[in-house]
């Protein structure tokens, strides 16, 4: 990417003072300004009314619908657990039958993962980041917007199959053979579902990455920037390297389903080790995905009640990037009972056991804060005490677990049911809890009730323990998991009585929660501003509300803004910081630089829209309809979604500005346009081709996992992929790539026309690289032996990909003639091309491996 | 973009802007972690699934251990200056300022050596305990 | 505590740091770890040095815990913000870095120092056992054997020997365990895994199948018998001999409902006609101490009432519930089966 900075931008640069002294923020704002101002943003960024405000995008308004939903979605999940405990309440009991228990307890388990755990800490994160970094809006609101109107139709979708007796009932890991071979569309709508979701879920990542990156406030350097926002990046990034394993697994894993391809069957040269692989490389960095941001939440609550800055910021920061990376290492102890070498197993006992020492440290933290600041028990600190106790425990039957002698016995037991909840309820339900109370009087301005929080605490958690406790005896006492009931006089009766008892207690607890969330509170006053006398800058927001998050950003110098910046919030009301104004009715954010939160660019962020509700459906639909084998209509679909996204984009993305750059205050000017990596939709595509390219490593490590693990791999005498029209296709998308490459060059220099020629060209040669690829293995059978099975793979994935590519440069090529890119304003091709870059080069890997490897091998 | 503004502010020394460029670079210590992670845990069930020579993988896996963890030591030591705490007494790194963000970024990576380190010597006890493919 | 270890022979072992968790008051682990499927009750070599890794682990894990929330509640209940800033550092390294890194070193070269006993090969005789959906497919291969003693859902073995165990699986994963002998064993289609299991006492022990398997995943068990050497190769000699013939009426016309009602198909007897491979081998199963792969005991009315409801006893069992015979029929059949010793 060197050759591509060498150029000269043709951009103009920040110009005028920063940072800002002390004297120009001392100058006050007259009053009449102030009132134009804040009309004007007030417009700019009003919230829909009516049937209208569905179409709203700003992120505290979808960020309260995503949570919500996620809250109802985890609630579902609790009944589905309340019905699994009463079945085994008592032994032998026939309450529920087999098969529907199978479906219970496997969506309890996705539910709770998918629609609950890993969007809440998105929701929350839609809902606070901005704030906590003193931004207008996340950088990309209809994006937002479509991933949660995505989840929502995804979620309706999986959690109400179970309405139908048609959910899922292979468990929540889908192990093959059985899941495969699962009658009924159950696990199709497990893999298809999720996967859309998942890519929402990615989706949002991306977004929360850039947004932690390029939208913190001026001054905001990467030291001083809010705990929570390090956990978002971490986790982030966890996201982006995690679930795309998964989603390579569910592609296989479907194809199976759909057309027999024979990825996990073992008498046709498949593996079903393989998917356990890919599901647990994901499986495991997911709980750590779901712990880290609520831990983040008992790092913003903690210095509050402590009345002191976080000791160990340091600290905090290399626990969460360490527990990132390690728990990256520990997929195999899922895996401990499989018969692999006792070397293998001992590694991963040991990344298991190392990553308690980060995890350790972020406790220790918060403890020494505690130590030598002055503690009021609050209530939000209440549930955090809580999560504490639960936690640890937890995180004790985690080293026992890691130890893979002991994990023969306990593995599949209810002991790790025991563990996985102590895990989950400690580092995940209580610390969001805690959360919900600590931010409620931002999200609401109004404060939830101390009598009704102190009873649901109590309630969850002595519910929680007599629920959970007893069964790591249980699970001891030889009692396996997934068992839908059991005979008398194991000793396992009394035990399980305990444990349903317990569970309705745990569920009294959340009843009186969710009450006291969502009881009328009209007679109660809004909160005063910062009710806890925090100091983070989340808490300068005006009460009562105003949709435009922050009125002008500040310049910020602290960890706690509000405690060390005396003047800050009444200069950023009275508009005395950046941006205190939408003189063009736009809504508008700043883009900072990435480590220091220099100012670079006004970014123009979208506004209210419906489409982002048709691209969700159309994708949704693109989803949905094959779980039934029906492939005309979601054909249709995937083709409106596309129309959907691009139009999208064409009519709210990179527009060309009114002006070049303007004045954002304080003597700072700034460019309203930004292409290559000064802009922040090169950093999200950078960071989604970072995902996707995961997704295809994982495609590639399947060819080489069945290479090294069946001895017929590739069968004697197999037919392989014809290498001259492998090399033909490498070579058609090289080129292709390298047109579109010369197309962007020749666009900035003014060669508009040969631009434009180049894109009418690139097109055409990707197109003959797809049909190469295609026809490299058009003679391969891939239902009869997984050989021909993953190169047929390997060739969609990067058909599909190479459509993609075809399309954005058709896009760009139409942006050209229509005006919406010119050699100035050509944030487009710059994207586009770092789409090629990644596309290039997996797409001379798939040639490569497919070519050389029947040779190699 | 906007080094030449940079360099006439006061206290913003041109030493420090090192880092515009990378985040990154804290991350090394544990990227060399999980690369001997994978080495270590791909080699071996290379060499089991296809019968090669397990015991010489296991032993030069070890040599390749040493080696790693003089790296994540080497890095771990740049860190220790980079951040600079004997020199400074500064713990905190809690300013706004290009120093305060260069020193921090040295405390983070020395810490990640640490645990990187720690790791490493972890994920070898195996290599040490056990041998063949049982 | 040393009371009741007379009582609880998984305990005896551990007595020495057993006590300390009896004064921490967790009165729920030391009145039941007893029962014939708990990995603390222990009856094997492999399950032993499990336990005591788990009651090692155990006690430390409540130290921690109590030291953790202790500090917890310490710091933020009782001297809340007493303390000098100069404690910070010795925390953090002290409790965040050095005490895990030691504890944990620890830990895993005693842990890991564990697995190759627990991969250890078998004295001789090997018992291959594939998991079918729901039952066992059990073969006997004595050393030096040249063809199996075939049997079905349920194990026995030799006391003080160590038996290797060769597991596989019909269609899908199943797990194969025994906690008070061992740790569990992954079954897979198309692949063979291994676990020997060395018994140190005789009796009746549990077991049942660990990986999630479909719709009767809970009626997948057998009885592991573990017998004096002497005892169990004379079982084992008998049972490789051909079903007993019926001798008295009711017993005589069952075994001639057998064959008409097609059960042949699925099920072998051998010395009769029925050499059917689907399901369990049904040569000598009156002797056996369960039937429907754990699911009941073995009795004349056990076998009544599984023929006539297998399907709401297994939910959805390959195998008809034979409820259109007439509870005489069922009746004769049951007797028949019942004297298959």
């Amino acid at each position: 990417m060197s050759r591509d900075r060498d150029q000269k931008p043709v951009m103009p640069r920040p110009s005028g003072t920063f940072p800002p002294s002390e004297a120009m923020l001392a100058e006050p704002v007259p009053d009449e300004v102030q009132r134009v101002q804040q009309e004007r943003l007030r417009k700019a960024w009003a919230t829909p009314k009516g049937w209208r405000y569905w179409s709203a995008v700003n992120n505290s308004e979808v960020g309260v619908w995503y949570s919500t939903t996620a809250l109802f979605f985890m609630l579902a999940a609790g009944v589905m657990a309340l019905l699994i405990r009463l079945q085994l309440a008592v032994p032998e009991n026939d309450l529920i039958p087999a098969d529907r228990f199978n479906q219970l307890f496997t969506m309890h388990g996705s539910a709770m993962m998918f629609l609950f755990a890993v969007p809440m800490f998105e929701a929350i994160s839609i809902i606070i980041l901005p704030a906590l970094l003193g931004a207008r809006d996340m950088p990309f609101p209809r994006l937002s917007a479509f991933g949660y109107w995505s989840f929502l139709i995804g979620g309706v979708f999986v959690i109400g199959s179970i309405l139908f007796d048609a959910a899922p009932n292979s468990g929540w890991f889908m192990y093959p053979p059985l899941a495969t071979k699962a009658e009924g569309v159950g696990s199709d709508i497990w893999l298809l579902g999720l996967s859309f979701i998942e890519i929402a879920s990615i989706a949002a990542a991306v977004e929360l990455i850039v947004g932690t990156l390029k939208c913190r406030p001026p001054g905001m350097r990467v030291n001083i920037m809010p705990l929570y926002a390090w956990y978002v990046m971490v986790v982030g990034g966890m996201i982006l390297f995690a679930f795309p394993p998964l989603i390579a697994g569910d592609f296989l894993f479907e194809l199976e389903r759909s057309f027999d391809w024979p990825f996990f069957d073992p008498e046709r040269g498949g593996d079903p080790m393989l998917w356990q692989h890919l599901f647990w490389i994901f499986g495991h960095p997911e709980v750590y995905i779901v712990f880290l941001p609520s831990i983040a939440i008992a790092a913003m609550i903690i210095p509050t009640v402590a009345r002191r800055p976080i000791v160990g910021y340091s600290w905090i920061v290399l626990s969460a990037v360490g527990t990132g990376f390690l728990s990256f290492g520990l997929w195999v102890h899922h895996m401990f009972t499989t018969g692999l070498p006792s070397i293998s197993l001992g590694f991963f006992s040991a990344a298991s056991e190392a990553v308690v020492i980060p995890t350790g440290i972020q406790l220790f933290a918060f403890l020494a804060t505690l130590m030598i600041g002055r503690v009021t028990m609050t209530l939000p600190m209440l549930w955090i005490a809580g999560a504490l106790a639960v936690f640890t425990m937890g995180g004790l039957t985690g080293v026992m677990l890691a130890m893979a002698p002991f994990d023969f016995q306990a593995h599949d037991s209810y002991f790790v049911v025991a563990h996985l909840h102590y895990t989950l309820f400690g580092g995940m339900i209580f610390p969001v809890i805690a959360g919900v109370y600590y931010f409620y009087p931002f999200i609401r301005k109004k404060k939830l009730s101390e009598r009704l929080g102190r009873w649901s605490f109590w309630l969850i958690f002595v519910g929680f323990n007599v629920t959970f406790l007893p069964m790591h005896l249980t699970g001891l006492k030889g009692m396996p998991r997934r068992i839908y009931t059991y005979p008398e006089g194991i000793g396992w009766d009394w035990l399980n009585m305990i444990s349903t008892i317990g569970a309705f207690v745990i569920a009294a607890g959340f009843a009186v929660f969710v009450w006291d969330l969502f009881r009328p509170k009209r007679g109660q006053g809004q909160v005063a501003r910062n009710p806890w006398q925090a100091g983070t800058l989340e808490w300068s927001h005006e009460i009562p509300e105003e949709a435009w998050g922050v009125r002008s950003i500040p310049h910020v110098t602290s960890r706690y803004p509000l405690w060390d910046q005396p003047q800050i919030v009444e200069r950023m009301d009275a508009g005395r910081y950046y941006l205190p104004d939408a003189e063009e009715g736009k809504r508008e954010t700043l883009i900072t630089s990435v480590i220091d939160a220099e100012p670079l660019q006004v970014q123009r962020v979208t506004g209210p829209a419906w489409i982002t509700h048709a691209a969700a459906i159309f994708t949704g639909g693109t989803f949905i309809f094959p779980t039934f084998h029906v492939y005309p209509p979601a054909i249709v679909c995937g083709v409106l979604a596309v129309a959907c996204i691009l139009y999208w984009l064409w009519t709210s993305t990179a527009r060309p500005p009114e002006a070049d750059s303007k004045d954002v205050g304080l003597g700072l000017r700034l460019p309203t346009y930004a292409s290559g990596p000064a802009s922040a939709g090169w950093w999200a595509m950078w960071i989604t081709m970072l995902g996707d390219a995961t997704a295809f490593a994982s495609v590639i490590f399947g060819f080489f996992f069945y290479w090294t693990a069946r001895p017929d791999f590739p069968p004697d005498g197999a037919a392989h992929a014809e290498p001259l029209l492998v090399a033909i296709a490498a070579g058609a998308m090289a080129a292709s790539w390298a047109l579109t490459l010369w197309a962007r060059g020749a666009n900035r220099r003014g060669a508009v026309s040969l631009a434009r020629g180049a894109l009418v060209a690139a097109p055409l040669l990707a197109g003959v690289g797809g049909i190469g690829l295609i026809g490299s293995v058009w003679t391969l059978e891939p239902t009869s032996h997984v050989y021909p099975a993953i190169l047929w793979a390997l060739a969609i994935w990067v058909v599909v990909h190479t459509g993609v590519g075809v399309i954005m440069q058709v896009y760009c090529l139409a942006g050209s003639i229509f005006g919406k890119m010119t050699p100035r304003y050509d944030a487009d091709i710059w994207n586009v091309s770092l789409f090629w870059h990644f596309h290039v080069l997996s797409a001379v890997v798939a040639c490569a491996v497919m070519g050389f490897a029947p040779g190699v091998l | 973009m906007s080094e030449d503004r940079q360099k006439t502010r006061d206290g913003e020394v041109e030493e420090f802007a090192e880092e515009q460029a990378s985040l990154w670079r804290i991350t090394l210590s544990p990227l060399a972690w999980a690369a001997h992670f994978v080495i270590c845990y791909g080699l071996v069930a290379l060499s089991c699934a296809k019968g090669l020579p397990v015991e010489s993988v296991r032993q030069g896996l070890i040599v390749f251990s040493v080696v790693v963890l003089a790296l994540i030591g080497w890095i771990g030591w740049r860190a220790w200056r980079q951040w600079d705490v004997r020199e400074t007494g500064d713990y905190l790194n809690q300013q706004g300022k290009a120093e305060d963000r260069h020193r921090f970024l040295g405390h983070a990576a020395f810490l990640l050596s640490i645990i990187s380190f720690i790791g490493v010597v972890f994920v070898s006890l195996p290599l040490l305990l056990l041998e063949g493919c049982g | 505590m040393g009371a009741r270890s007379g009582e609880y022979g998984s305990l005896r072992r551990v007595d020495g740091i057993g006590a300390p968790f009896f004064v921490l008051g967790l009165p729920l682990f030391l009145s039941a770890c007893s029962g014939r499927q708990s990995a603390l009750d222990v009856a094997g070599e492999d399950a032993a040095a499990i336990s005591l890794l788990f009651w090692v682990m155990f006690g430390a894990a409540c130290l921690l815990w109590v030291a953790m929330n202790g500090l917890f509640f310490f710091l933020s209940r009782i001297r809340p913000g007493q303390f000098p800033d100069r404690y910070v550092q010795p925390l953090l390294i002290g409790g965040g870095i050095l005490l895990p890194t030691v504890l944990l070193a620890a830990l895993l070269v005693w842990g890991l120092g564990l697995l190759p006993d627990q991969r250890a090969p078998g004295d001789g005789l090997r018992i291959k056992v594939t998991g079918e959906q729901w039952w066992w497919r059990v073969e006997y291969w004595p050393e030096g054997a040249e063809a199996p003693v075939v049997t079905a859902n349920e194990i026995r073995m030799p006391v003080g020997e160590r038996v290797e165990f060769l597991l596989g699986a019909d269609k899908v994963i199943h797990s194969f365990w025994i906690p008070a002998l061992g740790g569990k064993m992954d079954m897979f289609p198309g692949r063979e895994t291994r676990v020997s299991l060395r018994a140190e006492r005789t009796g009746v022990f549990r077991g049942q199948c660990a990986e999630f398997c479909g719709a009767s995943h809970a009626w997948m068990a057998f009885e592991t018998v573990v017998m004096e050497p002497d005892t169990f190769d004379a079982w084992l000699e008998a049972e490789a001999g051909d079903a007993l013939m019926p001798v008295e009426g009711a017993a005589t016309r069952g075994a001639a409902l057998f064959l008409s009602q097609g059960c042949g198909a699925c099920h072998t007897i051998r010395g009769t006609e029925a050499v059917g491979q689907v399901g369990p081998d049904l040569t000598h199963v009156g002797g056996r101490l369960s039937l429907g792969a754990g699911r009941m005991g073995v009795s004349t009315a056990g076998f009544t009432r599984w023929i006539g409801h297998t399907e709401a006893l297994k939910p959805e069992v390959q195998m008809p519930s034979y409820d259109f015979l007439s509870t005489e029929e069922l009746d004769d059949l049951a007797q028949y089966l019942v004297g298959l010793k």
